[in-house]
């Protein structure tokens, strides 16, 4: 278990790119974004019904 | 089955991607991106190619690779999640043909989807559990033990 956490550790490690959090609060297609939670405001989560 | 797929590069965070597609008309920049939405731990999934400051989700690249293009994009869908368990991504196409194309991709990997991911497909206003036969128009994902926490607190 801690190999396998130490293992994505490494891996994220060597792929990070800080560059690319300069776009985590740009909206790049407000409009599809829009569509999105017009969306899910009418159909919400799935409705899941217990065995 | 392990998938061809291109090497992405991420932000900190883990909610913007990007990766290089290579095929026959050359080198396109893509991006990757997940996107609060309005409903708390839902994010929409934006994916295009990158141009300077735009992000084209319309385009039709046809660069060959789409199986490759597709398995990197579930690739990010593995690592947000591994780092947002709670979270569930929402996607839709840019059209219909793209929708159609999440879809195939999707279908062809269903089973070992599922070993990981629960998938629902967006079907006359109502979410489904996916289901190969049918047509979509959007999907909605989430990692297994959300749907069981999910459970839990609708007990």
């Amino acid at each position: 278990m801690k190999k396998t956490a130490s293992k994505i550790k490494k891996q994220y490690r060597l792929k990070i790119d800080p560059s690319l959090d300069k776009y985590n609060d740009i909206s790049f297609c407000p409009e599809k974004l829009e569509q999105a939670n017009k969306t899910l405001k009418a159909v919400g989560l799935p409705k899941l019904k217990r065995k | 089955m392990k998938l061809q797929k291109y090497e992405l590069k991420m932000g900190k965070l883990l909610k913007t991607f990007e990766f290089i597609s290579e095929g026959r008309k050359g080198k396109i920049l893509k991006f990757i991106k997940f996107e609060k939405t309005g409903i708390k731990n839902v994010y929409n999934l934006l994916f295009g190619d990158k141009n300077s400051k735009h992000i084209d989700d319309y385009v039709v690249s046809n660069n060959g690779d789409a199986e490759k293009v597709l398995a990197t994009v579930a690739e990010a869908i593995v690592s947000f999640t591994n780092r947002y368990p709670s979270s569930w991504i929402y996607a839709e196409g840019s059209s219909r043909a793209r929708t159609r194309l999440y879809q195939m991709g999707i279908n062809r990997h269903l089973s070992e989807i599922l070993e990981t991911f629960e998938v629902f497909g967006l079907k006359d206003n109502e979410w489904q559990k996916f289901k190969k036969e049918s047509a979509y128009d959007a999907f909605l994902v989430t990692r297994k033990q959300v749907i069981l926490k999910h459970e839990e607190n609708s007990i």
